[in-house]
């Protein structure tokens, strides 16, 4: 499995996504640091303490990552459908299951593992900035961080796996196009942020949204074996 | 005989239309088989069947003797296939894809990749990526990577497509020496007669997805022996004055005004020096080798092939 993994990352040249996942950390800072700087002087109740700080962090790297799902989705699946490679993928001497989950695998942890370093990334920039600028009210407590840390590897947890569910519209139609608008639809349901409220603090709706996309992932490994691969100009 | 591929009965129905029905096909050790038969004829749905990228909707595959289901995954390290046309991973140098595919197929002599490429002569362009390249050198890169592991059994479809007259022959004489040298079975399918003909051992005829006739060429050839064919406008007399004179018993006429003579151990000159003397005009007259083209254009019913 270690190996498929390994050859699909050869394939897509996994370099150019980390530096992709690099330069979205980076406006991610730029935007936070631009938000903060701005709100010296103003008051905003939005902007009171350290741990608003920590909430925008989180929606922002989560919103950024479940489309960046979407589109490790549509490069390293949809596209495979899309332009028949995958007829030369499943002509291997492997098991199909094992071609897909191992794709999958790459998609959820590499979501994963980028929003929590994001997010470490991110708060530490912040704090960093805050010492010279003081830019934020209030100051970064290691109770906050506590109390956070835990949240965020859930919340991360979660979203890596809700970020799987636009994988069912895409491969209905074989569409990167539909992949890219269901992945802008879960970020709009569960990292907009209505007066302090949001989606995603009812606990109930990140795991049920989680779990969809477990299913899906399921659903698109279950009967690998035994579809038939036409192209769309027919026999 | 050993068989390195049988179908039984295969058949295939894709929303209600039947793309291949009732096919049984034998593909022996060795042996070049042609797989001919117009577009649409369900070829590559057969070939797609063959490698488990389709399900038979009934029927049965048997490769290297072990029955095809959905989970034999092994007997596929043990082929080599271009399905439909060559696809890559576009992004790729060619070397890439098929450093990539000898990965996959669990195959580890990086040797092999510079000689596959050497025999479809296609050394010097292996650093460009592979959407720069065109169709008659994806058709070679895709040849490339089907022979890159030594396979037992090679299944191509079209490979001529979009190579060049010279492609072609280099293509023709590389199939022969795979299946000299290294004793690789294939099946090869196309549509145009006249290269499956130069290669094939035995074809396969296919059309509406029915498997016409599967026929040696040794023996089409017997069959179909060379002829003589002259026109005249006065067929009985000169059919009485051949057999008469000449013992001629091989004759058919055809529209009142060809005679064809099915002997070869009558020489022309001998036929139409007869002729002249019992006062038969001669308005045209020629030896023709009756081409494998008409055989298989009456196989087909004639004029639905396009070529």
């Amino acid at each position: 499995m270690l190996k498929l993994i390994q050859l699909e990352m050869k394939k897509y040249r996994f370099a150019g996504i980390i530096r992709a996942a690099f330069i979205a950390n980076l406006c991610m800072f730029v935007l936070i640091a631009a938000i903060n700087i701005s709100s010296i002087g103003a008051e905003i109740p939005e902007l009171a303490t350290f741990e608003d700080i920590l909430v925008i962090i989180d929606t922002l790297v989560r919103a950024t990552f479940i489309i960046f799902a979407g589109v490790l989705l549509s490069k390293l699946i949809i596209d495979e459908f899309k332009s028949q490679s995958i007829t030369v993928l499943f002509m291997y001497p492997i098991n199909r299951k094992k071609l897909i989950i191992a794709k999958l695998l790459i998609v959820i942890t590499f979501t994963f593992m980028a929003i929590i370093l994001s997010v470490l990334f991110l708060t530490c920039a912040i704090f960093l900035l805050d010492q010279f600028i003081d830019a934020v009210p209030g100051t970064l407590t290691l109770e906050m961080v506590i109390k956070h840390g835990t949240s965020f590897v859930t919340g991360g947890l979660a979203a890596s796996f809700m970020s799987l569910i636009p994988l069912y519209f895409g491969l209905r139609k074989q569409s990167t196009v539909s992949t890219l608008v269901a992945s802008i639809i879960i970020v709009l349901l569960v990292c907009s942020n209505n007066g302090g409220f949001s989606l995603n603090e009812i606990i109930i709706v990140p795991i049920i949204l989680a779990c969809i996309g477990a299913l899906v992932a399921y659903l698109a490994i279950r009967n690998i074996e035994h579809v038939d691969l036409i192209s769309k100009s027919g026999s | 005989m050993a068989y390195v591929l049988r179908t039984h009965q295969l058949t295939k129905v894709f929303d209600e239309k039947d793309i291949v029905t009732n096919v049984s096909m034998n593909i022996k050790q060795g042996e070049i088989y042609g797989f001919l038969g117009p577009n649409g004829a369900g070829k590559t749905t057969i070939m797609k069947m063959i490698t488990n990228l389709v399900k038979p909707t009934s029927g049965e595959i048997e490769l290297f003797g072990q029955k095809l289901t959905p989970t034999s995954y092994n007997v596929l390290g043990r082929m080599g296939t271009i399905i439909e046309y060559p696809i890559f991973y576009d992004k790729l140098t060619a070397r890439e894809n098929l450093e990539l595919h000898c990965e996959y197929m669990g195959y580890y002599n990086k040797k092999a990749i510079d000689d596959a490429l050497e025999l479809v002569k296609l050394q010097n362009i292996t650093n460009k990526s592979v959407k720069d390249f065109s169709l008659g050198m994806k058709q070679r890169l895709g040849i490339a990577r089907a022979i890159t592991t030594k396979p037992e059994l090679l299944i191509l479809d079209e490979p001529i497509n979009g190579l060049d007259p010279i492609g072609i022959k280099d293509i023709r004489e590389l199939f022969k020496l795979l299946s000299k040298e290294y004793g690789i079975t294939m099946l090869v399918s196309s549509h145009i007669l006249g290269e499956i003909e130069l290669v094939a051992d035995t074809i396969g005829v296919i059309n509406h997805g029915v498997l016409l006739e599967e026929v040696s060429m040794e023996q089409i050839r017997e069959k179909n022996t060379d002829y003589i064919e002259f026109n005249t406008n006065d067929c009985n007399k000169a059919t009485y004055v051949l057999s008469q004179q000449l013992g001629i018993e091989n004759i058919r006429v055809i529209d009142q005004r060809y005679i064809r003579i099915y002997d070869n151990s009558i020489p022309m000159k001998q036929i139409t020096k007869t002729l002249i003397m019992n006062d038969i005009d001669v308005d045209s007259i020629h030896q023709k080798n009756s081409s494998l083209e008409e055989y298989f254009m009456n196989l087909l019913g004639g004029g639905v092939v396009n070529a």
